[in-house]
């Protein structure tokens, strides 16, 4: 939200284009206290960290510190990329993160109009905040929820079974192929009402007299969604959607690591997974670092991507 | 202007202050880290009314947090004038906690670093004991001086305390505090006490049990036999092929006695074969269905239910949460207890399950950290633990309330003492055993009582439910340990697997290690469940190849050797 904001200022002063004066300042300068302290936050708290990266390109070694370990280059790359390993982990990572961002994207929106169509006020109140009330949860409790309800003995399987879908009870976890399907269900679950409500705002902004126009052109519901509503927001699901893919190979950590175990290993390791096997435990914290370069740089060069094409296509855009 | 210069100002101090703050964290950090928990050491003996020191340790091994206020840890800090917080594993694995205390360089007084010990040591996180030892009697007569050369590290400094297989005076042991086939007494009872000896007989019981018995008293479905697999635990599932073919624990890999050459026990005929009755057990549905996805929790409540006839597992896995619950339950009297049996791959086979014997830990211990600011008083804590007195306030709790001594002078328990001592409340508010500090088991000063309770004779058999005392009585047997017999420890090698604990990736061997642990991981479950048995044992065998497993070997080789070195300078 907050990154939303400053893309929101940012645009304003674009807009303005205010010629740049003493006097200018001294009218802004409680504005412009505010933003030094904004910048030095960045500066102090995402920037100064960065040093950090310098340990992927050294044998680091904990005793000797950042400034005592001795340069290697990029032989922590090298053997990152030779490890079939990593390169299943960035596989893995990418399809859940990708799935993740569909169904939760798609899903928040789906949510959020069919939300809007009630004429319950209550109603809309009540399913609003029951469905927003996952968000709270940790991942601890979800997937210790996932784990009940999807347990050879659990509702799920017993449900299945008193249906005859099933002849005999389902372990859920023990199958590869349902792992990623049960990562976005529950990541669905848990962040729709959450993720609808930026929408849900969105679709109040919308003047009402256009829904009175095309009332009276004859449009239905389903016309109203299509013609009106969706256009409506359509700004910030570009918005919402451009950030997001900077986040796809952020797919998650505490899910995949709670949920998963050796049966599933192969599908459920992500990218943090990885760096925390096998740089934090086995002390490589090159290595771990060097992974976690790594995913910062496909994360920029997505956000780049998906930024460029926006433009490209005339939409709304970050930068 | 003036405003302007003022924050300039104001966010170049914030700046400079916080990057100075972040990567001073050897140094700056530390000191005011050190202040911090001065302040609060003095601010905490202000309210106590002697000068009681308070110590903060983490153990990298899960357990139970006790109350802030519990009663025996006050009178113990009241005589020795120290206290130590400890806090414990939760929901990771030893290496990650460790990792991440390495990453951010803040210690409590204590650790414990488990298998990520090596890293405190690189890290420069431990202090040199070495040159203190000599200072306290009680810890410096914990081990002999070959002993405590074994503990030295490749740069001469001894820098962890093993807590365990201390014994003083006579050997007592009543349970078998290992691992074991282990099999619920009412199977034993239905099928009235015959010798079980070999996996298949073991199987084949448990069959029969289940076929005639599907549910328990109250209708609950049995579960025939379940596998712990999660994580560092999956040596329920992993190492059985060592014992089965009559080998003792070394962990990791089988020792030959007679050559002194390592064994992989993973390609083993026996290895082989066990995994095969267990893939038919598994399609005959004797095998729990969730063995291979069920979290630690998830099993021990499991068992608690007494639903389960038997497993593999060590005994302090299981004995102190579900076999308790059992116990306050009341399912004893359905005989859900469990007892070991002494299985091996064929009949006749010597087993070594049990080992008698102190056995020494050499890759981890209770070290004392560079963030500890009173070493002495940290070391004086620890030497004053081990005087009997507050040893038996450890173990044995306050005299009159937990325990009572009879004429012979002989501590005694009376049935709700006992009872008191296995409820997980009562544990957390008044017994105080410092469980990961240096311990003694066997008899204590007085000649009389053992160390622990568990290791007092008259204790135990007043303490067994009368199901365990038939069971044992059928076989001949007083203790559990008399149930699968025991062996002396098999040589100055033993155990193996304290080094292999302590490998990580630095090395090929450690990387082949830590590759061979993914891959049975997941290909052991596989294994186990596949339709066709054969063809997922070659996919497995050429995954495990794919490991470099020689590597490994041939570390664990070159240990062996330096190991058997160092005891021939002593004979």
């Amino acid at each position: 939200m907050a990154s939303l904001t400053r893309v929101k200022t940012k645009a304003k002063t674009n807009e303005l284009k205010t010629r740049f004066t003493w006097k200018e300042v001294k009218r802004q300068k409680v504005l412009l206290f505010w933003a030094a302290l904004i910048v030095a936050y960045g500066v102090v708290f995402y920037y100064a960290p960065l040093a950090g990266w310098l340990m992927g390109f050294q044998d680091y070694k904990p005793k000797d510190g950042l400034f005592g370990s001795a340069f290697i280059g990029l032989a922590k790359f090298q053997r990152l990329f030779s490890d079939a390993t990593f390169l299943r982990v960035i596989r893995n990572t990418l399809a859940m993160g990708v799935i993740n961002l569909i169904s939760t994207f798609v899903m928040a929106i789906l949510f959020a109009i069919l939300l809007n169509e009630i004429k319950s006020k209550g109603g809309k109140k009540v399913v609003q905040t029951i469905s927003y009330l996952p968000h709270f949860l940790s991942w601890i409790i979800v997937t210790g929820i996932l784990h009940d309800a999807l347990s050879t003995s659990g509702i799920i399987n017993e449900l299945l079974l008193k249906f005859h879908i099933l002849d005999q009870p389902l372990n859920f976890f023990a199958h590869p192929k349902y792992f990623w399907p049960l990562v976005a269900f529950a990541n669905v679950w848990k962040e729709t009402g959450w993720n609808a409500i930026i929408y849900l705002a969105a679709i109040t902004a919308i003047d009402p007299s256009l829904y009175e126009a095309a009332s009276i052109d004859g449009a239905g519901r389903l016309a109203k969604i299509k013609y009106v509503t969706l256009p409506g927001i359509r700004p910030t699901i570009m918005i919402t959607l451009l950030m997001n893919v900077g986040n796809v190979l952020n797919a998650g950590f505490e899910i995949q690591y709670l949920l998963g175990n050796g049966l599933v290993q192969s599908v459920s390791q992500t990218i943090d997974i990885y760096v925390l096997k096998w740089g934090i435990s086995q002390g490589d914290y090159a290595m771990g670092t060097a992974a976690g370069i790594f995913k910062s740089l496909v994360s920029i060069v997505l956000i780049v991507i998906a930024n460029q094409i926006a433009k490209h296509n005339g939409e709304e855009r970050l930068f | 202007m003036k405003l302007k210069k003022a924050v300039a100002l104001l966010v170049t101090a914030a700046m400079t202050m916080s990057i100075m703050a972040g990567c001073g964290s050897n140094g700056d950090s530390k000191t005011s880290a050190d202040a911090d928990k001065q302040s609060e050491t003095q601010d905490a003996s202000k309210e106590d009314s002697g000068e009681i020191k308070e110590f903060t340790a983490f153990f990298a091994t899960p357990g139970s947090e006790i109350n802030d206020d519990n009663e025996v840890q006050q009178i113990i800090a009241e005589r020795v004038g120290a206290k130590c917080k400890e806090t414990w594993l939760t929901g990771q694995t030893d290496k990650e906690a460790i990792g991440t205390m390495i990453a951010g360089g803040e210690y409590p007084d204590f650790i414990e670093g488990g298998s990520a010990t090596p890293q405190l040591i690189d890290a420069g996180a431990l202090v040199p004991l070495d040159d203190y030892l000599d200072q306290y009697p009680n810890i410096k007569a914990l081990f002999s001086e070959q002993d405590w050369d074994k503990l030295r590290q490749s740069d001469g400094h001894i820098y962890f305390i093993p807590q365990f297989g201390t014994v003083k005076g006579r050997e007592r042991v009543c349970t078998h505090n290992d691992e074991a086939f282990w099999i619920q007494t009412r199977v034993l009872e239905w099928a009235g006490y015959p010798k079980v000896e070999t996996m298949d007989e073991y199987f084949d019981l448990i069959e029969a049990y289940n076929e005639a018995n599907p549910t328990m008293e109250d209708g609950t479905t049995n579960i025939p036999y379940t596998i712990l697999c999660e994580d560092w635990r999956y040596f329920c599932l992993e190492n059985a092929p060592q014992f089965l073919d009559g080998y003792p624990n070394d962990g990791s890999c089988i020792v030959d006695p007679d050559e002194l050459k390592v064994i992989d026990y993973n390609t083993t005929p026996t290895a082989k074969r066990y995994f095969q009755k267990l893939n038919e057990e598994y399609q005959k549905g004797i095998v729990d269905p969730e063995s291979f996805t069920q979290t630690y929790d998830e099993y021990i409540s499991k068992l608690s239910t007494g639903r389960v006839l038997g497993m593999i597992d060590q005994w302090w896995d299981f004995a102190y949460t579900a076999e308790d619950s059992i116990k306050s339950q009341g399912l004893d009297a359905q005989g859900c207890q469990y007892v070991p049996l002494p299985i091996t791959i064929e009949k006749g086979m010597k087993n070594q399950w049990h080992n008698s014997g102190a056995v020494l830990n050499v890759s981890s211990g209770i070290a004392i950290t560079t963030s500890c600011d009173d070493v002495e008083g940290a070391l004086q804590f620890m030497n004053d633990l081990l005087d009997q007195e507050i040893h038996n306030l450890r173990f044995w709790g306050v005299e009159g309330v937990d325990y009572s001594v009879n004429e012979n002078g002989e501590f005694v328990r009376s049935t709700e003492q006992r009872q008191q001592a296995t409820d997980s409340a009562y544990k957390a508010s008044h017994l105080c055993t410092y469980s990961y500090f240096p311990q003694y088991s066997g008899t204590s000063d007085d000649g009389i009582n053992a160390n622990k309770t568990d290791g007092q004779e008259n204790e135990f058999f007043d303490g067994l439910s009368d199901s365990v005392k038939k069971c044992f009585e059928a076989y001949g047997a007083q203790t559990y340990v008399e149930m699968i017999g025991t062996t002396e420890a098999p040589g100055a090698w033993y155990p193996m697997w304290s080094y292999s604990n302590s490998l990580n990736t630095s090395t090929e061997g450690g990387t082949a290690w830590t590759l061979m642990g993914e891959i049975k991981h997941e290909y052991l479950p596989k294994v186990v469940m596949a339709a066709d048995f054969e063809s997922a044992w070659e996919e497995y065998m050429t995954a495990y190849d794919g490991c470099n497993p020689q590597a490994f070997l041939d570390e664990m080789q070159a240990e062996l050797d330096r190991r058997m070195e160092e005891a021939a300078k002593y004979e």
